[in-house]
This record gives structure tokens, sequence and C-alpha cells, in this order.
């Protein structure tokens, strides 16, 4: 037993740190029914904010941490309360991608003003420690686990004491009740999501003595909290509480065992997102769900099957053919961006056509890349390998696809994120895939290993799989999954059971999905984990949301979007990370999904129709042209 | 138990509060059955049950003749068990076409994985000839080529409705279809449901508010009250009986009929 006591004591520490983060999160979802995915990234600004303040501008450390908790987290809340509020009923994508958005921005935002390299982060509170029952607990911990009580406490009695607690439980049930009743209910949603967004704050300043000064990890760690409110069923507050501490010691317990077996070195940093993943599956039924209506208007494009003119394609094919010819020594991003544009196409199949978000997607990707690389190493041939990896990759669609099958909207988001990140921790440095050297050497074809070749084995590929999906779009798969995207319900009362057909589709979607990462990591001939990671994933999901509902183009312009255009620029790619969460957010608010990049283009072309060029040539001569050009010169 | 929806004992609990309590009826093939009761009778729930959306707490849902209270929603369907819904669930980025071809469609993909994928070879041809048949049917055949979303209320109702008799369903779960319907339109739509009877054989079970719709079409009529069952009958005992009458309280039932 005293063996454990140290570990048990790290957890209740880490935990409770957790449940501060999980109780703002709770909060603010209640209240305002949208769940924040930036949560991870206000804790992480409030953290370089106590630091910036205490560290480089030099206050007190006492007077920072204020600060940061009291004026940067709930200024951090104001905005999410805006653009939640602006939101309105916009569908689960937009939802999703409005705060994912922000998570990027922040995140990208942080790294690029501070530098990607973990700064040490002196601890703030008495490191020394004092002994108790047998083991010895530092004040630093004392301190996080009497701040989330103390949190804890206040919050609940805030909420059951005060006229404005009580508003705030009010306007869960009935805001426009609450508006009738001369209480404002905007103003009690700022008033919460100041609260969570302090408590993020919060949670960031306590653990960064402990994890370091780093954007990515801290956005990450605070995740965690997700499970925590996952246990308290996104609702209850005492059971969030309860979730983080449980997480807490959950986590340092399996840390302990796995100090012994060296098996599942990976497992500890999993284990919060193996809870989260495992009470979003296995508990679902009395999760809160969304009690407001739909729009009932749906956007005429949405989910329309794509009917590129035949010009459309011919001029983007013949821009496709000639493109290494012109663009030098920049070949390898477009290169980059054929392997990608397989990719986005297979996530905007899920996104668009069957209304469904994965954010585990560079999961799918990175198995792919490492099924390529144990097969072609195993000495089948290269083709063969690329169809093999595809299919060894479908195994993972068919499990993403069970919370699918069993959650919908923003649950089966944070459900895929949790895997997403889980897969990642657990498996990216094994031996299975990119071992703990993290590199993986990935060939091209036989005869095709200059750049120009591969570039058009790609190309070839990339063509094979849009004729794949655009056969799925016409069969009755294709129209199951647009029903299914506008009314599940609806579906099945039609007799369809719509866990076969989004199981289907999750599989498809693995299958090309694991096909591209396959082919992106041809590309640099070297790949590791790094482009895989959980960020990517959520990168890409804001990005194909940015590129348009239309299939084929999204998946190109996405593509373009991602790998190519930053070559032209000298943007850093934080700040490009930064660009993209902006913009998914701003697309996420203009117009409930309807925002399509190709408008003006189209608007344009549509005024010069009269004239012999054809719209769409016009349109693809005006993205490609200038940057051939500039390219040539 | 008889063809046809068989349903004995049931009881359907939200937390603390009873919908329906121990509510037994039968709504036979052949013929239009109706169900009515005041706002928050369980009318509702009652359909959700059978059709399988909500678990009952206790009682049995047979349906000609089967057992199916622990089947799935989407296996009732195939069994012939088609509903509408009392705000319309459309496929609103459909056109009314495909809309309608789904109710075919979605029953043919069934739960088999190849099937979702391709049909039999003469599915489609199939699949066309129902759906014009039942655009046809309920006069709806020029909105064909429109978008589900675009359409008003009184159109959407009756795509939902083509969407049903396309189907390969014998009785056909209908919540009160003319809500927000006009009277002209009401009659139209009561001239439908007779026709799908007549030349189909289907039955149909009917939650309804107009009662002069009701009253109409109805061979027999059940009627909840509190979640229990109150009277069942003749349109005409069902207008002359008292209970029913104190229920309604001076929703003039009997001066409608």
């Amino acid at each position: 037993m005293s063996d454990w006591l140290p570990f048990i004591v790290s957890g209740v520490a880490s935990g409770s740190i957790f449940a501060l983060a999980a109780l703002g999160l709770v909060l603010t979802q209640k209240t305002s029914g949208v769940f924040n995915f930036a949560h991870g990234a206000v804790a992480a600004t409030g953290a370089y904010a106590f630091f910036e303040l205490w560290q480089l501008r030099g206050l007190p450390w006492p007077l920072a941490a204020v600060v940061a908790i009291v004026v940067v987290g709930p200024l951090l809340g104001l905005v999410l309360e805006w653009v939640t509020r602006t939101l309105g009923d916009a569908r689960v994508v937009m939802r999703i991608v409005a705060t994912v958005g922000i998570l990027l921005a922040l995140q990208g935002g942080l790294t690029w003003a501070y530098g990607a390299l973990t700064r040490r982060f002196p601890p703030f509170l008495p490191t020394g420690t004092f002994g108790l029952g047998g083991t010895r607990v530092g004040w630093d911990q004392l301190v996080a686990v009497l701040v989330a009580l103390a949190g804890a406490i206040g919050l609940s009695l805030f909420l059951s004491r005060t006229r404005t607690g009580v508003a705030m439980r009010a306007v869960v049930d009935d805001a426009p009740l609450l508006d009738l009743m001369g209480t404002d209910p905007t103003r009690i949603r700022r008033m919460s999501w100041m609260i969570g967004a302090a408590f993020a704050a919060a949670s960031g300043v306590l653990i960064g003595p402990f994890l370091g000064l780093d954007a990515t990890l801290l956005t990450l760690l605070v995740v965690q909290a997700f499970g925590a409110a996952a246990i308290g069923r996104f609702a209850s507050l005492p059971l969030t509480y309860v979730g983080g501490l449980a997480v807490g010691i959950l986590s340092a317990c399996v840390t302990k065992v796995a100090a012994d077996v060296p098996g599942i070195a990976g497992l500890p940093p999993g284990i919060p997102f193996i809870v989260l993943f495992a009470v979003l599956v296995l508990l679902p039924k009395r999760l809160p769900t969304d009690r407001r209506r739909r729009r009932p208007t749906i956007l005429a494009a949405v989910s329309a099957p794509p009917r590129p003119g035949r010009a459309a394609v011919i001029v983007v094919a013949v821009a496709a053919v000639v493109v290494p010819h012109v663009v030098g020594a920049r070949l390898p991003v477009y290169m980059a961006g054929a392997a990608l544009a397989l990719i986005f196409l297979s996530l905007g199949l899920l996104v668009w056509t069957a209304g469904q978000v994965s954010l585990c997607h560079a999961a799918f990707a990175a198995v792919g890349a490492a099924a390529f690389y144990h097969l072609t190493g195993s000495g089948v041939p290269w083709f063969l390998a690329l169809l093999l990896t595809g299919l060894v990759t479908v195994p993972l669609g068919a499990l993403v696809a069970v919370p699918a099958i069993r959650l919908a909207g923003i649950y089966l988001a944070l459900a895929t994120f949790g895997f997403g990140i889980l897969f990642q921790q657990v498996f990216y440095s094994t031996d299975m895939m990119f071992t703990t050297i993290n590199q993986r050497v990935i060939p091209r074809p036989a005869g095709f290993s200059s750049d120009m070749a591969y570039y058009y084995v790609l190309l070839g590929v990339l063509a094979a799989a849009m004729v794949f999906v655009a056969v799925v779009l016409r069969s009755r798969l294709g129209r199951l999954l647009r029903a299914l995207a506008d009314s599940p319900l609806a579906l099945t009362t039609q007799g369809t059971t719509v866990s076969v057909s989004l199981t289907l589709v999750f599989c498809i979607s693995a299958f090309l999905a694991g096909i591209g990462g396959a082919l992106l990591g041809g590309v640099t001939e070297a790949i590791n984990g790094s482009g895989f990671g959980p960020f990517n994933s959520l990168l890409w999901v804001a990005v194909i949301v940015l590129a348009g509902v239309r299939l084929f183009r999204g998946a190109v312009v996405a593509a373009l979007a991602v790998a190519v255009v930053p070559s032209y620029s000298s943007i850093s790619p934080e700040l490009q990370t930064t660009l993209f969460g902006m913009l998914a957010v701003a697309a996420a608010l203009l117009a409930d999904g309807a925002v399509d990049v190709g408008r003006p283009f189209r608007r344009w072309a549509s005024a010069s129709e009269g004239r012999a060029t054809s719209p769409v040539a016009a349109r693809t001569a005006g993205r490609l042209g200038p940057m051939a050009t500039e390219a040539g010169r | 138990m008889t063809g046809g929806l068989s349903v004995d004992g049931l009881t359907v609990r939200f937390g603390g509060a009873v919908a329906v309590d121990g509510f037994s009826f039968t709504a036979p093939p052949g013929r239009i059955t109706g169900l009515i009761g005041p706002n928050g009778a369980g009318k509702t729930t009652t359909f959700n049950a059978c059709t399988g959306i909500i678990r009952p707490a206790a009682g049995t849902v047979g349906l000609d003749g089967v057992d199916v209270t622990r089947v799935s929603v989407a296996a009732r369907a195939r069994r012939g068990l088609g509903r509408t819904f009392q705000e319309v669930e459309l496929f609103d980025s459909l056109t009314v076409a495909a809309n309608v071809a789904m109710g075919r469609e979605g029953s043919l993909a069934g739960a088999n994985p190849l099937r979702h994928v391709v049909g039999h070879s003469g599915d489609r041809r199939a699949v066309d000839a129902v759906t014009a048949e039942a655009l046809e049917m309920c006069g709806i055949a020029e909105l064909a080529p429109a978008r589900a979303g675009s359409l008003s209320t009184g159109h959407r109702r009756l795509v939902e409705l083509a969407r049903v008799l396309a189907g390969r369903f014998h009785l056909l779960l209908l919540d009160e279809p003319s809500a927000g319907l006009d009277e002209h339109e009401s009659e139209a739509f009561a001239g439908i449901l007779r026709r799908a009877v007549a030349e189909r054989g289907v039955g149909i079970f009917l939650v309804e508010h107009d009662m002069a719709l009701v009253m109409a079409v109805c061979e027999h009529i059940h009627v909840l009250d509190f979640g229990r069952h109150l009277f069942s009958g003749t349109p005409d005992e069902v207008a002359a009986s008292a209970a029913v009458r104190d229920a309604y309280l001076g929703a003039e039932v009997g001066d409608v009929a």
C-alpha cells in the first residue's frame, strides 16, 4: 500500500486540476449548450499570460496569477460567449468547427509568439513537502487540491445561493422565459462563460510548473478534463469533480503499473482519453441532448452530389498535369497537396455527404503510413501494398463507427477526438507504427522515384479515388448517406439500419485516408508521427469546412490551402494555424456552413459568362494562374 | 394476436411521469383506425412506442401476430410498419422525388451492407415506378424536382405521406397528418387515405386533432385521456359518449360529426 500512496497523492493533485478545468467546461456547456473544444487552449493562454506577466514583466506572482485568472481568462470567455451566441442554431458541424477554430487560433498564436520549444516554467508555489500518513505531500500539490476544492464549493454555493447563480440554472431550462421574467439571458450566459474560462485559466496556471510552458501539451492536458466532464455526463458538477479526481488517480496508478510492465509504457498518458471514450461509448443514453430545433431551411448546395462541368474537369486536369513543368523546385508541395487532397476527399465524404464529424482523421492517415511501411518492407509490390494499406485501415474506421452509431453530433466529435489522442499516445511510438526513434522510410514505386514521376503517380491515384467516390455517391449508398445527413430518424423509419450505413462510410473514409497517409509518406520518403497528431485532425476539419460543401472541389481547395499556398507566402506555420483557425470560426459564423470560397469567383465568372471563356476555366485560371506564373519566374 | 397492430398493456414512463398507462388496442389491416385524445394524452408517445423509438416500461407490441416489442425501429419498418411525424421529418436537402423514392429504397437497403451499396437488377425500375405512383396518388407529381426543404408545411405533409405510401408498408401510423392543412387540403387528404385503403388494403392508424377528418374517415376510434384508455367505438358511438365529451370539455365532438 505504501508503494501506491505517492502515486495516489500525485493523482489527487493532478486530478484536482482536471476537476477545476472540467467544472468550468460543464458550466459553459450547460448554460450555452455549446461544447467548448477550446477549453484547453483557454487554459494554455492563462498559463502563458501568467508566465509573461510574472517571468517576463516582473510582476509578483500573486498579482500575475490574479490577472491571468480574473482578467485574461474571462476576456477569452467573453469572446467565446459572443461566438457561441452568434452561432445560434447552426448545424452541429459548424458548432464544432467554431470552437475548434478558436483552439487552433489560440494554440497557433501562442506557439508563434513564444516558440515551439518547451520553456521551463519555474515553480511559484513552495516546493517543500510535509509528511502525511507515511508519504510526502508537496505544498504545491496541497495548494492545487485546495484551490480546486474551493472552486467546486464556491461554484456550487454560487449556483444555489445567489440570484445570478439561480438565473444561470434557469437559463439552461428556458432562456426565453428568463428573458420574459426580466433577466437578460445573454448577461447570464456571459457570466457563466467568464467563470468557466477563469476556471480553465486557473487550471492552466496551476499545471504550468508541473508541465513546462508548451502550448500543445497544455492544451492537450486540459483536454483530459473532457474525460472528467464525461463522467459527470456533461451536466453534474459534483460528479464532474469526482470524475476529475478519478481520472487523476487512475492515471497515476497506471503510471506506477506501467513502470514495471514495459509493454504498456505508452498507456498512462492515454488513460483520460480511454475514460472519455469508454464513458461516451458505453453510457451514452442520458447525455444532455440538443433541445434546439434544427434550422428548417438547409442551404441548397449542402450535400448535393458533385456535378462538375466537363470544362472544369478538363481545365483542372490540364493544370494538374502541367504543374511539374512550371513550378520548378516547389514540386514537393504540390506532391504533398495531391496526397492531402485524397485525405481531404475522405474527410469531406464524412463531413459533407454523411454529416458525420471525425476528429481523428490523422490517426487513419498515420495507420496507413505505418502499414504501408510494413507491407512494402516485407516485399509486397508497391501498388498491391497501397491497396492493402487501405484495407488495413478499414477496421480502424469500423472501430470509430461504433461511437458514431451510439452518439451524434458533438459527442461523436468528442469521442473521435479522444480516440485520436489516445491512439497517438499509445501507439505512435511503438514498433507497430513510428517507433521511439520516430522515423519510417516510405518507398516510392520502382521506376517512379523522381519527384516528377511520383507526382504523376499521386495524381493517378487521386483521380482513381475521385472516380471511386463519384461512383459511391451515385450508388444507393450515396443516396442513403445524404438522407442520413438530413434525418437519421426518418431514414431509420424507412427500414434502413443506419448503423450499417454509418459503418460503411467510416470504412470507406478510413480506406481512402489510409492510402492518403501512405502516399504522403512517399513525398518525403520518410515519415514520423508528428505530421499526424491530433491537432492535424482538428486543422483538417477546420479547413474542409472552409473549403466548402462541393466534395471534389473542396478536397482540392483544402489541399491547396494547406500544402501549396503557404509555400508562396512567408507566414510561419504557427501563424497559418492561427489564420486557418480564425477563418474557420468566421466560416462557421457567417452562414451556417454555406460559406463557399468559390462563390465570389463564381459570381464574377457568371457575370462574364457572355464571353467565350468558360466560367470554371476563368475561375480556375484565376486561382492557379498567378501562382503558376509567379513560380515559373 | 391478429393481423395488423395489436398492443397490450402498453405503459410508458418518463422519469416519474406515466405518459401511457396500460393502453391496449388494435389497428387491423384494411381499415382506418383513429386515436384521439386531448393534448398530452399520450398519443404520440403511443406511436413512438409502437414504432420502437421509445422503449415501453411494460406491455407488448404485436405486428401481424409477432411480438416486436424488442425489435429495432428499422426492423419493424421492414416488417411493414410505416409512419409519419407530427413535425414532418423529410430529407430536406434532397428533392421531393428522392425523398419519396427513399421510402422504398430505405427498406431495400435494410440491414444488409451489400444491399446498401448495390441493389438488385430490377430495383431501380421498381423504385421509380412506386415513386411515380405515390407522387401521383398524393397529387404532387409536379413537385418532384423541388427540394424538400423549400416546401410549405402542407406540401411537406404530402411528401411525407407519399414517402410512406412508396414504402413496402402495410400498416401506416400517421401522426396528425392534417395539422397545418386548410379545409380543402384536409378533404383531399381524406380522399388519399381512403384510396390507399381501398386500392392496397393497407391499415391506417391515425392520430388527428381535426375531428371532421377523424369522424369522416375512421371506421373505429380509440380515445386516450391522461395516458389511459377512455373509450373505443365507431365514430357515432364516440360522438355520443358523455365520457369523451367531458374529456374534451367543449371541443364539440358531436357537433362536428
